[in-house]
């Protein structure tokens, strides 16, 4: 018996059809198994490979259009420089093959070998120039190193120069937590991990000058940007009372996040999505949904925020996107 | 082992000159706050003391460098410049936690308790003392916290974040967390840069992240842990109250509320989590903006939310972000600057 594919949710706001686009989603493609096959990474191999499936799950969500990034970051481990630029090659081929079959339904982020940061940049240049991908997708961390270091200065100017959205994700914060800190009831490796994985990332990327450095770049942060935008005020005076802060930030940290950041309404209720953006201001919040796990995200959130007007529900559930991944409207 | 140095450069470290002293304040005189016209006490749950230790207590042990502390002789001019009533003030940092030597434990936190006792005959109006114990033995702590209030009029009892690495969640707790529940005793937690949770070192360089991360994490876990683990379902009449906002949990409280939604979780807590943030969890105001402290109180309720000010460190606090907020209440104001304290603290009016 084949099931009844359920219908399409279209969202309108004020009788006007208007477009959703979810920046917050997560693929592995099959692509990638032939290639790690008998090297120590082929348990990495599988995964929830894309397939026809997830039409049938952002139809029901109202998606219009999903944006996938391939997460997990394991391949930054592999030090093998030639295996690092397969995996990577094999994960860019297999979410282009599969966004050109629903290219108005889909979209891609970049995979790069960050670990090699030269080769990065070039995968990074590739992936939007030849596969027309719209953003690139990393971690909050590289084996441990922060982003924030100088090292990494060649894939940041790369993304800053091609005017694309780097969406960072995070794994559990394990380069800052020790080792089973976070076990037991409450699942805090992920409730609390991720969110403080993502403001340690942000606040070094503010604090240590990458955004002064790249003042084109445009960084987008899964989970609301973590705890940094809903608890910005002490980060906000740290360069003021801190005497051991060092800061050679331009600008005061609010400013970046007005700015240079954009986060995903992943907050769950309607006060959280209130004080995000007062925070971050409207056009900075965009719309994520973690899928395919399942967190209870709705559209519904945003439509039904009475203190948000229609032009900022727009912005938010896609208008911003729109502009940010230059969908043509 | 901490060191004091240690501590002063996690937690306090206040730019030079916005350090808070007393120094040349007393012709300024004594702000009296009012609102609406009437005047409202004003109580601060988070005021810190490094009270030095006697040498006759700590001469000849590994903590002789606890001879070393602050004075205290201007702190009441301080609280005259900011225009504050009454200071609950508490000895944090903890380090006394890790001593072995049960003697020697009782004995600091019974200078702990008779110092502030002395300072609250001093100035009965003004000062009021938060029980220091020694929680590595919870029974002799919970017998301290009994003599701290009974004998030495503590209206509360200040804790850290963990016991050596242990969450206070753990049942061996137990028997503190039914003293105070029994007593009606506000516990005040305070973190000190969430070294039971980092690698060494992870929160090193700039920005003082050790800080300004690390002590709302611990704060953030603290609460979680004893949410989750049941401590607070145990003992339903237990308050407590997370310093600097309650850390992450309170303005970041939507991930933590679907928690126990998520496939493949075993939680046993008996309500939401934001129902203990509305009745047995309480956040001090120290946020330092108006839109952040809205948020708090929109997530906590009026009722949780008290005036903190973290002295004599020099945060951007005062009591103006809370007398000229626009989406507050005279009666809600009144009840954050202070009125919530008189209660949980039985300060009589």
């Amino acid at each position: 018996m084949v099931a009844q594919a359920p219908a399409r949710r279209q969202v309108s706001i004020g009788g006007k059809r208007i477009r959703v686009i979810d920046l917050h989603a997560h693929a592995t493609v099959a692509e990638v198994d032939p290639v790690v096959k008998g090297t120590p990474y082929e348990k990495q191999a599988g995964g929830r490979p894309l397939g026809p499936d997830r039409i049938g799950l952002i139809d029901k969500q109202g998606i219009d259009l999903q944006v996938l990034s391939i997460n997990g970051f394991w391949w930054w481990e592999v030090t093998d420089r030639a295996l690092a630029d397969r995996i990577v090659r094999a994960q860019n081929d297999g979410l282009a093959k599969f966004v050109s079959q629903y290219p108005d339904r889909f979209a891609a982020m970049v995979s790069t070998s960050l670990q090699f940061p030269d080769l990065a940049a070039q995968q990074l240049d590739e992936g939007v120039k030849r596969y027309g991908m719209r953003a690139a997708a990393i971690g909050g961390h590289v084996n441990g190193e922060d982003l924030s270091l100088a090292k990494f200065d060649p894939f940041w100017a790369k993304a800053a120069e091609l005017g694309v959205i780097v969406f960072m994700h995070p794994g559990g914060a394990d380069n800052i937590i020790r080792e089973g800190a976070l076990r037991g009831a409450g699942d805090l490796g992920n409730i609390i991990g991720n969110p403080l994985e993502t403001t340690y990332f942000l606040t070094r990327l503010i604090f240590d000058g990458v955004l002064d450095r790249f003042p084109g770049l445009r960084i987008g942060a899964a989970h609301a940007g973590g705890y940094l935008p809903s608890y910005v005020m002490r980060t906000e005076v740290a360069c003021d009372v801190r005497n051991n802060a060092k800061c050679v930030n331009r600008k005061r940290p609010k400013e970046y996040l007005r700015s240079q950041v954009w986060v995903d309404t992943m907050v769950f209720a309607d006060e959280g999505l209130r004080h995000l953006v007062s925070e971050m201001g409207a056009s900075q919040v965009v719309y994520g949904t973690d899928n395919p796990l399942n967190w209870p995200v709705t559209v519904d959130l945003v439509l039904g925020a009475t203190w948000l007007n229609n032009a900022d529900k727009e912005a938010i559930l896609g208008g911003n996107l729109i502009k940010l991944l230059r969908i043509s409207s | 082992m901490r060191n004091r140095r240690d501590f002063l450069k996690t937690m306090a470290g206040a730019a030079a000159g916005a350090c808070l002293t007393g120094h040349g304040l007393a012709a300024q005189g004594r702000r009296q706050v009012t609102i609406g016209g009437r005047r409202v006490r004003v109580i601060d749950v988070h005021n810190h003391w490094d009270m030095p230790i006697p040498a006759s207590i700590v001469k000849g042990t590994k903590y002789e460098e606890y001879i070393k502390g602050a004075s205290f002789d201007d702190r009441i001019p301080t609280l005259d410049k900011m225009g504050i009533d009454i200071a609950a003030v508490s000895v944090n940092d903890f380090w006394w936690w890790e001593i072995e030597d049960r003697g020697l434990a009782r004995a600091i936190c019974a200078h702990h308790n008779e110092t502030l006792a002395s300072w609250n005959k001093k100035h009965p109006d003004r000062i009021v003392g938060m029980a220091s114990i020694p929680l590595q033995f919870p029974d002799l702590a919970a017998q301290m916290l009994e003599e701290a209030v009974t004998k030495y009029g503590a209206k509360g009892v200040t804790v850290g974040g963990h016991v050596n690495g242990e969450s206070l969640s753990d049942p061996k707790f137990d028997p503190f967390w039914a003293k105070a529940a029994e007593m009606g005793q506000l516990v005040f937690m305070h973190p000190n840069g969430s070294g039971n949770l980092l690698k060494p070192g992870a929160l090193s360089g700039r920005g003082g992240l050790g800080n300004i991360v690390g002590n709302p994490l611990e704060t953030t876990v603290f609460l979680s842990r004893l949410i989750f683990d049941g401590t607070l379902d145990k003992f339903p009449t237990l308050k407590v109250c997370g310093a600097h906002g309650g850390g992450y949990l309170p303005s970041y409280l939507g991930r933590t509320e679907v928690a126990c939604g998520r496939p493949g979780q075993k939680c046993i807590i008996k309500k939401k989590p934001s129902e203990y943030m509305r009745t047995q969890i309480l956040a001090d105001t120290m946020v330092f903006t108006e839109d952040g402290l809205r948020h708090l109180i929109a997530e906590m309720g009026v009722g949780q939310v008290v005036f903190g000010t973290d002295i004599p460190f020099g945060w951007p606090v005062h009591v103006d972000y809370i007398v000229d907020h626009k989406a507050l209440s005279d009666a809600e104001k009144e009840q954050i600057l202070g009125g919530n304290l008189m209660k949980l603290l039985r300060i009589a009016s």
